[in-house]
């Protein structure tokens, strides 16, 4: 059932959803790799307001190449970071 | 839009690496809160929600933060008045003799 399996390159949407997200700002717009598949959660971002999380919501580790990431970065080519993603963030790319 | 705990990529100084010894009042805060997840009178989504909605988030420390988002939710969900916790609070003040 799950829309992304490891390898599969993501884009992070911009939602713009108010309040209590779980996706730093500093990924959102940004490509990554499908690290692995975490499981299925309830949603944070509807448990944050009091709402039972359902249905619950595939979670994505993936990884960012930091020089995508961040302007100038000097670290090592192949520096990554992993971030958990919802899969309702996520789209292929 | 931005809450104040989302802060990757802003500029910063060195992270503070100090440690301190763990104040009371500290361990009653972290236990509090626990014990009120445990119970289901909230979640820790709720409690994060609580936290990064702080107007003045950035001058608390950590558990400051926690102490003023579970006063937050308490209220919220109508289990205690903002009037109830600020005349125990006012109680135990002068038990104790100090704050």
């Amino acid at each position: 059932m799950s829309p992304f399996e490891p390898g599969d390159r993501v884009r992070v949407l911009d939602l713009g959803k108010p309040g209590h997200v779980r996706t730093p700002r500093y990924v959102r717009g940004k490509t990554g790799r499908v690290e692995r598949a975490l499981g299925e959660f309830r949603n944070p971002e509807d448990l944050a307001y009091g709402g039972d999380g359902l249905p619950r919501r595939g979670l994505y580790r993936v990884a960012f190449d930091q020089r995508e990431l961040w302007e100038g970065y000097e670290g090592p080519a192949g520096d990554s970071l992993y971030v958990d993603v919802y899969e309702h963030w996520l789209e292929g790319a | 839009m931005e809450r104040p705990h989302d802060l990757g990529g802003e500029p910063a100084g060195p992270v503070d690496r100090r440690e301190h010894e763990v104040e009371d009042w500290e361990r009653l805060t972290d236990a509090i809160t626990i014990a009120l997840d445990r119970k289901g009178v909230k979640t820790t989504d709720e409690h994060r929600r609580a936290i990064e909605s702080l107007p003045d988030y950035r001058e608390l420390s950590y558990y400051e933060r926690w102490a003023a988002a579970t006063e937050n939710l308490l209220v919220e969900k109508g289990l205690l008045s903002r009037e109830e916790i600020d005349a125990r609070a006012a109680e135990l003040s002068r038990a104790w003799g100090e704050r």
